[in-house]
């Protein structure tokens, strides 16, 4: 397994390892990405934070917590109270493969000691943007459409030819296939295998309530998986 | 490994496999869930078709087939919640956004590039310059026929493209990406590069003219047959469909991490294609994927058949480096 040093993490949020004995710049720069993140930032990091039993050490805590960081595509580093990890092409069912790096930390709190995390997550930034691109692809679609020249009198001819069915159909009760109308609307708009804008409108609806799901989910998920670690004999 | 002999190949030498029916897993559970998992699948087909066969005109229209499309599926994805094949094959969160974001770029982009540049476009352009009113005779054949062969004709080249696609390396390189896929669930067919399902899209098809009726049967045969290639669920299958059919089973081998079992089982909806062909193995698979199961991000996924071909175009046809003599 691969050990990474903090330094070469690239996290967002580096408050964490700053307390972690880092220098002043490095505490400069960790406000600075906290003061531009504040807004968006809860779009794709998961923070949150669980209290220790009393008896529990944070030493006790962190070796409960190790086994998950033991994954393919997983490196992590722990450093005294604070375990920093960073993942790659993690497994399907690796149960934190939404995340791709974040810190854990063992704090002392007035109540006793509580473990601090904080997740980052492509997946969950990917899903919140998604909707914007379907919808740019529902656009393209009216775009494209308004430019498609009208359908030429040879296939409007074709459209309207009478349609035969089969004397087996027939006897088992199939209904006759659908004579052209006189008006020569025979068709709907759906069937014309046209694109249509509805498919970008409803994906971008689904990816929409996809995001709210997987950031609610998601964050209880791994609160709990936190939790039974800790709690494990 | 010291894998098993089928024909003249050795499977499961490199990742474990099992081979022949008798080997595969049946249902666990009580006589009703025995019941159900057994005659779902026949009873869906059969339900498809002769919804399709007796709708009124009104109704037996492409929306109402992708209306359908969509139930069914989110029917089959409850049952993969309810008896799954493998534990290790369960759909989380990330899996399924990622699915659906493959599902959608079928829906959207990848529709349009079809209408436009694909299939259906050169299709028409010929049949604007060339007499094809020849084989308009298709239309009077009895509907299931019709149905039959539409779906026939389009697995018989699908089959072809995808055995092309194991053959030829620059075919190969868009569809290796499908192959990363770890496990399989209901919507991982969509999985792959926008290059490969775009390929994997063309038919000829569209060059016979068939009633609008027999090409929504047509898609319903492929619906209640074709659906389980990616599904993690456990049915037990009658002898009979998966004689003729493809199935689960069939599909896992195929994904499977063992490089010989990969060159199995081609087709999509009929099975005997393959074994026409000899290229039929039954038996399934749980460790599936490439480079021992390692999953693939979707930004590696879009870019992986380029960085790959390039790589290889730089070996192949670059400038050799010079090595020191000692």
């Amino acid at each position: 397994m691969e050990l990474l040093r903090p330094h070469s993490l690239g996290l967002p949020f580096r408050h964490a390892q700053a307390d972690a004995a880092q220098g002043d710049i490095e505490k400069a720069r960790c406000k600075g990405d906290r003061a531009g993140l504040r807004f968006i930032g809860w779009i794709w990091h998961i923070s949150g934070g669980l209290p220790l039993a009393p008896e529990q050490s944070s030493d006790e805590a962190m070796d409960k917590l190790i086994p998950l960081f033991r994954q393919p595509g997983t490196s992590y580093e722990r450093t005294g109270d604070t375990l920093t990890f960073r993942k790659k092409d993690p497994a399907a069912q690796d149960k934190m493969s939404v995340f791709d790096d974040g810190i854990l930390r063992i704090e002392k709190a007035v109540t006793g000691p509580v473990l601090r995390y904080h997740l980052t997550s492509r997946i969950l930034l990917l899903c919140f943007l998604a909707p914007l691109l379907f919808l740019s692809f529902a656009g393209l679609a009216i775009v494209t459409g308004k430019i498609e020249k009208a359908p030429t009198e040879e296939t409007k001819k074709k459209k309207d030819k009478v349609l035969p069915q089969h004397p087996i159909d027939k006897f088992l009760g199939a209904p006759a296939p659908e004579k052209p109308k006189k008006d020569g609307k025979d068709k709907s708009e759906d069937d014309d295998g046209k694109p249509s804008p509805t498919p970008g409108y409803v994906f971008a609806g689904i990816f929409a309530s996809l995001y709210f799901v997987g950031r609610i989910l998601e964050s209880r998920l791994i609160k709990a998986l936190f939790k039974k670690k800790l709690l494990e004999s | 490994m010291d894998g098993v002999l089928v024909g003249k190949r050795l499977i499961g030498t490199q990742a474990p496999v099992t081979v022949g029916w008798e080997n595969i897993p049946r249902v666990e559970g009580g006589p009703v869930k025995q019941f159900i998992f057994t005659w779902f699948q026949p009873t869906m087909l059969f339900a498809l078709i002769a919804f399709w066969y007796y709708a009124p005109n009104s109704i037996a229209k492409t929306s109402t087939a992708i209306g359908i499309g969509i139930g069914f599926r989110v029917l089959l994805l409850a049952l993969e919640w309810v008896n799954p094949r493998y534990e290790s094959w369960r759909l989380t969160w990330k899996e399924l956004v990622t699915d659906l974001f493959y599902v959608g770029l079928g829906f959207t982009l990848l529709g349009m590039a079809e209408y436009y540049i694909g299939s259906d476009a050169a299709i028409e352009a010929i049949q604007h310059n060339f007499d094809w009113d020849k084989l308009a005779w298709f239309t009077g054949l009895p509907l299931l026929v019709q149905a039959f062969l539409i779906s026939f004709i389009f697995d018989f080249g699908q089959y072809w493209m995808h055995r092309g696609m194991h053959n030829w390396y620059p075919l190969w390189l868009p569809h290796s990406v499908h192959h990363y896929i770890t496990q399989l669930n209901i919507n991982k067919g969509a999985v792959g590069n926008p290059v490969e399902l775009f390929l994997i899209g063309l038919g000829i098809g569209g060059f016979f003219d068939f009633l609008p009726r027999a090409v929504l049967l047509a898609g319903a045969i492929s619906l209640g047959i074709g659906t389980y290639q990616h599904i993690n669920v456990r049915f037990n299958s009658p002898r009979w469909w998966r004689f003729l059919f493809y199935t689960t089973e069939h599909h896992s081998l195929h994904h499977s991490q063992d490089y010989e079992a990969t060159r199995s089982n081609y087709s999509n909806n009929y099975i005997f294609i393959d074994r026409m062909f000899g290229t039929c193995i039954d038996g399934e698979a749980e460790l599936l994927g490439m480079e021992g199961g390692r999953r693939m991000s979707i930004g590696e996924q879009m870019t992986y058949p380029f960085t790959e071909g390039w790589k290889t175009i730089k070996e192949r046809f670059g400038r050799p480096v010079a090595v020191p003599a000692e």
